[in-house]
């Protein structure tokens, strides 16, 4: 190969350092938030002048932490069930159907990544207005799943591509009905798809804010909007640490993720 | 009279304007091994396809012992099937992969049991069972997949040029495989290829596919030594074509001139009784032999332009008066035989019974 890594000689060394300095530009702000969470300073003072837990200890003993926290694990969850089976009925649509304007319906259903999602959450708080849906459990996740279904339609589309049709069809000639033939034989086919649709719903649930802005009420906000909230009230370290136990969960299910793809790899 | 076995009638398939296949129409019998032998979009897959359920026909009709199967669905055809690309379940072992489709059927335990170790037996795979798919060679993936399309003792087996992917000599371990199996168990087999050394070597009738068409149907002798067409002529084997006209015929025979006069006398007609005109002659490479030139001497003169000497045979390339290259395949010559080499000038003779001669144009 013309740009062969081992035949690059001192170009390595460059490579390497720019490498790292990307990889410190990305994760600098979250180990600063992550160290800040742990120190004593009341100011957000950095760096710190001392170790304490007693943030997280304020942030558990504080219901209002603890409901957000709850609240965004409720939405996020019920978005990736729906997420994940309307992703799958549409992938099936999109990959394995034959009709007019199948790429255009694609496009559309891709939109909302591309969407500001400010625009998003300004239509939807003017439709859930009339609907009455705004601030309850119901608007959350519809405004959620919009986010999270082009990720979900994404991993199981190219999934489904990757798998061969014809094992699907020979299953059918064993005997199985299509439908047999797809639980039995597809869904299990494209579980990896599967399982990276779910966690990527998760996630486009768990850490986004704006929609959430505009669906929370008193009653009912989840975590990031909490953050958000707490931080134009005060700065306290409390926020840091709420905003560590986002990225520690998010990394967990990251790491979840990959070591699940390596576990099925051959 | 009992009616045939299977019996393809008029099948027909069109896409739109294209049509796949244009009318194809077949008996076969019971423990038959036929192949559907032809070039690529020649309708032999699309066929097997319609057979198999996964794909409507736009016209004609399939029975299985009298009865048509169009209206029932492939999953209850009870058809075996194995694909040209590898169809095993990715999640499931060599061992739950043939007993799919008996699991399917809700057949007890120890029947699967005994099922499945008997189809891994028949296709030697049995140290292989607790193994996923994708731990296996592509040969041994096929095989698995024949043990699988067996397992529920389907009447008809059908295969869709299943080694295609494998290099030549795993290609004729698993066709010798195929042939016991077909030996051993009776079923009927259709089974699709381009490869002719693949029809030859497995069936026992070859139907050979052109343009949605099947050109001609019969043993591989029958289509090697009596093609019907030029186009079954030129498909299997190899073969000279030489342009000629009819002078002459009579009695079942003709007098053919070739380009530069030379007279071919006796040619069978075959089915050309009066027709004058162009026609075209076809001789097989080892039908013909070299001979010096003689006065008198029946042949067609030509200039050797190259041999290349292939072990069992010699195969010498001549080109005649009109610059047409001839492929002649001869025994090795024995000592005091004659020996051509490069710019002898020759005679190519050959028996005229051994002639297929079909239009011109």
């Amino acid at each position: 190969m013309l740009l062969d890594y081992d035949r690059l000689g001192a170009l390595r060394w460059l490579l390497g350092g720019i490498s790292l300095a990307v990889a410190l530009f990305l994760l600098l702000p979250i180990l600063l938030i992550v160290a800040l969470s742990f120190g004593s300073s009341q100011w957000l003072q950095f760096p710190p002048p001392g170790w304490t837990l007693r943030w997280y200890r304020d942030l558990f003993a504080d219901p209002g932490w603890l409901d957000a926290v709850l609240a965004s694990l409720k939405v996020a969850s019920i978005v990736t069930v729906l997420s994940v089976l309307l992703g799958l009925l549409a992938a099936f649509g999109l990959v394995r159907g034959r009709f007019r304007g199948r790429e255009v319906l694609r496009a559309l259903f891709l939109t909302p990544m591309v969407l500001p999602v400010v625009v998003l959450a300004v239509a939807l708080y003017a439709l859930f207005l009339r609907l009455h849906l705004n601030g309850t459990l119901a608007g959350f996740v519809i405004a959620h799943l919009v986010i999270a279904l082009p990720f979900a339609l994404l991993s199981i589309g190219n999934a489904l591509e990757r798998f061969d049709k014809a094992i699907e069809d020979a299953a059918v000639l064993c005997g199985a009905s299509p439908w047999e033939a797809r639980l039995r034989v597809t869904l299990p086919g494209i579980r990896l798809g599967l399982f990276a649709a779910a966690i990527f719903s998760f996630l486009a649930s768990w850490d986004e804010v704006v929609l959430a802005i505009f669906m929370a009420s008193p009653d009912l906000q989840t975590l990031p909007v909490r953050v958000w909230g707490a931080l134009r009230q005060d700065l306290s370290p409390v926020i840091a640490a709420a905003s560590a136990l986002l990225v520690a969960f998010t990394a967990a299910l990251m790491l979840l993720a990959a070591l699940f793809r390596r576990s099925k790899e051959p | 009279m009992t009616p045939p076995f299977l019996s393809i009638r008029g099948i027909r398939k069109a896409y739109g304007d294209a049509v796949a296949v244009e009318a194809v129409s077949l008996d076969i019998a019971r423990g038959e091994f036929v192949t559907f032998l032809g070039p690529s979009g020649s309708g032999k897959s699309t066929t097997l396809y319609v057979i198999a359920g996964l794909l409507q026909p736009s016209a004609g009709d399939v029975l299985l012992d009298g009865r048509s199967l169009l209206a029932v669905p492939s999953h209850r055809r009870n058809i075996g099937m194995v694909f040209q690309r590898y169809t095993l379940f990715p999640h499931l072992t060599v061992a739950e992969n043939v007993a799919f489709p008996l699991r399917v059927r809700r057949r007890p335990e120890a029947e699967v049991q005994a099922k499945v170790k008997a189809m891994l037996e028949l296709v030697r795979l049995e140290p292989y069972r607790d193994r996923l798919p994708a731990k296996l060679s592509g040969g041994q993936q096929q095989r698995v997949a024949l043990a699988r399309a067996l397992a529920y003792d389907p009447p008809v087996l059908l295969m869709d040029e299943p080694l295609s992917a494998l290099d030549k000599t795993l290609r004729e371990e698993i066709q010798v495989e195929i042939r016991r199996i077909h030996r051993e168990t009776g079923v009927t087999i259709l089974y699709v290829t381009h490869d002719q050394e693949e029809a030859l070597r497995l069936s026992d009738r070859i139907a050979l596919f052109n343009h949605g068409r099947i050109e001609q149907i019969g043993s591989g002798r029958d289509l090697y030594d009596a093609s019907q067409t030029r186009f079954a002529a030129g498909f299997i084997g190899n073969s000279n074509f030489l342009p000629g006209r009819i002078a002459a015929s009579g009695a079942g025979r003709a007098i053919i001139v070739c380009p530069d006069g030379s007279r071919i006398e006796g040619v069978p007609l075959q089915g050309l009784e009066g027709g004058g005109g162009e026609a075209m002659l076809m001789v097989r490479p080892e039908r013909m032999r070299l001979e010096r030139p003689a006065p008198g001497r029946a042949g067609l003169p030509g200039v050797v332009v190259d041999r290349t000497f292939l072990g069992d045979t010699m195969h010498y390339t001549v080109r005649t008066p009109w610059n047409q290259e001839l492929a002649v395949r001869s025994p090795l010559a024995e000592a005091g035989d004659a020996d051509f080499g490069f710019g002898d000038a020759v005679t190519v003779a050959w028996d005229a019974e051994q002639t297929r001669l079909f239009p011109g144009g």
